[in-house]
């Protein structure tokens, strides 16, 4: 059961929400955006169709996305391919297949992200995980 | 390259916590090494099982366990954890008797409710929008 008094956290949330400088309007266009990225994401996708989505010009969608989400547009699209691509090499699948099927068309690229991203080349996370 | 293996929540009673973390929130115990009179115990996620482990820490340094009790005192979480579907989480853990000391409520990019663990936390849901 939720308490009818609110706690200093919980006063403290509602405070800093209320002086948010993003209306509930912006937070829900951004949002758009971000479900794009998520839906595309294995897609050749353009940082202007992202702004699009969100009905923002391209400058001022970076800048906003950053301020809410802490991280650039860009950053979090790779962070979901990275991410799928983890689920797919640890299923076994072929790093080429893999590379393709999460949106990147250069597989040096994918490779290069992907090593910056978590260490390891495609091929040796996909090892180390069948080890396991 | 150095990676975060562990975080931790401290715990009145290891059992109890065990108990509450798999058992109610769904967690899986991932170790349990007997030290001294306490254990290192871990649970991780369910879907991430060679994930990130959280350690039920007994709380057994007195200072801290001030810093502890000021944290519940103001309803602030300890920790936070991450959920697909927070409205859902919220129905299931209500009916399994869990308290809450905040239900969903949307903030900016990202949906919270705060619980209340039965070990002397509150820890955060966050559902990211």
């Amino acid at each position: 059961m939720s308490t009818p008094n609110k706690t200093f956290f919980e006063t403290a949330i509602d405070r800093i929400y209320q002086e948010d400088s993003f209306s509930p309007k912006m937070y829900a266009q951004v949002r758009l955006s971000k479900a794009y990225m998520e839906k595309f994401y294995i897609e050749k996708i353009q940082l202007d169709d992202i702004a699009k989505t969100a009905f923002l010009s391209r400058f001022h969608y970076v800048r906003v996305f950053q301020r809410m989400y802490g991280v650039t547009p860009r950053a979090y699209l790779r962070d979901i391919r990275v991410l799928k691509a983890k689920k797919l090499l640890k299923k076994g699948e072929p790093i080429t297949a893999v590379c393709f099927g999460v949106g990147y068309d250069s597989l040096p690229t994918f490779s290069s992200v992907f090593k910056k991203c978590t260490g390891y080349t495609p091929k040796d996370y996909q090892r180390i995980n069948k080890a396991i | 390259m150095l990676k975060i293996y562990v975080t931790s929540v401290p715990v009145d009673d290891q059992e109890k916590a065990l108990a509450f973390y798999t058992k109610v929130l769904g967690f899986i115990k991932k170790k349990e090494v007997p030290l001294g009179e306490y254990k290192w115990l871990t649970v991780v996620a369910a879907d991430e099982q060679s994930g990130v482990e959280l350690l039920l820490e007994p709380m057994a340094f007195e200072p801290a366990k001030l810093y502890q009790q000021s944290l519940k005192e103001a309803g602030i979480p300890w920790t936070s954890f991450a959920v697909d579907n927070i409205e859902q989480e919220f129905e299931r853990l209500k009916k399994l008797g869990v308290e809450f000391s905040m239900a969903p409520k949307e903030a900016g990019t990202v949906k919270i409710a705060v619980l209340d663990d039965t070990c002397g936390n509150y820890i955060q849901l966050m559902q990211q929008l």
